[in-house]
């Protein structure tokens, strides 16, 4: 597991370190209000480590709502994950359990969106994406138990810290577009999770929004839908098309990755 | 400890991880249809407009609401990321953009 990888993977981990730590100790704040000890968040994190739902239980916890309910709810809002580790799973050769289960059990949104952002350096390198998230695993914790023990010394509303995340995501998402085709997707992806979340409670958005967006991606692959980009010949990746990229060495790296994903 | 925030924290583990994990065992040992490998193609980027857009559209209750301060600090992130392609970058100058407008707006 330590291969070279490791440290390269750790080093791609910064921007969640930077997302990690003062969400982390948000987290920490609201669960030492809600009567939790140190100790007790410090597990939490450690076990459990996926934000949404432990800000859910907390909030949970405030409202008085016994174990068994939290743990439900949490289920549903981690089942997107399940399309995660179906994704990760390309890259990785028939591994041992255990090694597949330590990268698993520290699957998270940001470490997973981080991984696909070049997938060039995931593909049968655990010790890389191992790297990557136990750095953002021990950031979580270290932030959710610093929050624990001195929460009231820092105003976790201010320095921009509730837009570090979206920032981030937003970044990552962008990364994936690697041709017209992806654009599509994005806008209708885009638009499909705001009808589903409005439409439907709880987190189920997430998980139709992938199901729906990538059924019509197939559909238009497989030509059971006409292709608009088709027509105009735009099938290039984008940096090909003189899009004016100044960061040529990642484009041309991300453009890498995308022909990859055909093989 | 309490019992109850012991088996709190041991449920959510468990119905945590196993999502995580039973696609990944499963799924490295068998050989996937080329049409289901397509389609997970599309899953990171489906997944990351499935985050982003409601942060911007809904509030923290999950009611729609456009939430001015984060729709308009993301437009320069928008821009920044997809020029520079930088993940802190883009974390740092949100940040700013997000904590500047808190002054003025």
């Amino acid at each position: 597991m330590r291969d070279a990888g490791f440290k390269e993977g750790a080093k791609a981990a910064l921007p969640i370190v930077l997302g990690y730590l003062p969400v982390g100790t948000a987290f920490g704040v609201l669960a030492r209000q809600a009567g939790l000890t140190p100790a007790e968040v410090g597990l939490m994190s450690l076990l459990v480590y996926a934000g949404a739902s432990q800000f859910l239980a907390i909030e949970m916890i405030f409202k008085g709502i016994a174990w068994v309910p939290i743990v439900i709810a949490t289920f549903f809002i981690n089942l997107r994950h399940l399309l995660m580790s179906s994704t990760l799973s390309l890259y990785f050769g028939p591994n041992r359990l255990r090694t597949l289960g330590l990268l698993s059990a520290q699957l998270t949104d940001e470490s997973f969106a981080v991984a696909m952002s070049n997938t060039s350096k995931i593909k049968n390198r655990p010790g890389y994406l191992f790297g990557l998230q136990i750095t953002s695993h021990f950031t979580w914790i270290i932030g959710s138990v610093m929050g624990a023990l001195f929460g009231g010394l820092i105003d976790h509303e201010s320095f921009g810290i509730p837009f570090a995340l979206p920032a981030l995501f937003i970044c990552l998402l962008l990364l994936q577009i690697r041709k017209v085709h992806h654009l599509y997707i994005m806008v209708i992806a885009g638009i499909s999770s705001l009808f589903f979340k409005w439409a439907l409670p709880g987190n189920w958005y997430i998980i139709l929004t992938a199901l729906f967006a990538s059924g019509i991606g197939i559909a238009v692959e497989t030509k059971l839908i006409p292709s608009p980009s088709m027509a105009s010949g735009s099938e290039e990746p984008l940096a090909r098309r003189g899009e004016g990229e100044p960061a040529r060495r990642t484009s041309s790296s991300a453009g890498g990755v995308g022909e990859k994903n055909k093989g | 400890m309490k019992l109850d925030t012991l088996y709190l924290v041991l449920g959510m583990a468990l119905v945590t991880f196993l999502p995580r994990f039973l696609p990944m065992a499963f799924l490295t040992r068998w050989v996937l249809p080329e049409k289901v490998k397509k389609g997970l193609d599309y899953f990171p980027i489906s997944i990351l407009s499935a985050i982003v857009f409601p942060i911007l559209f809904f509030n923290g209750e999950g009611r729609m609401e456009i939430q001015h301060h984060f729709l308009l600090s993301s437009i320069p992130v928008f821009l920044f990321a997809w020029k520079v392609k930088s993940l802190w970058g883009s974390v740092i100058l949100g940040m700013a953009i997000y904590w500047g407008l808190g002054f003025v707006l």
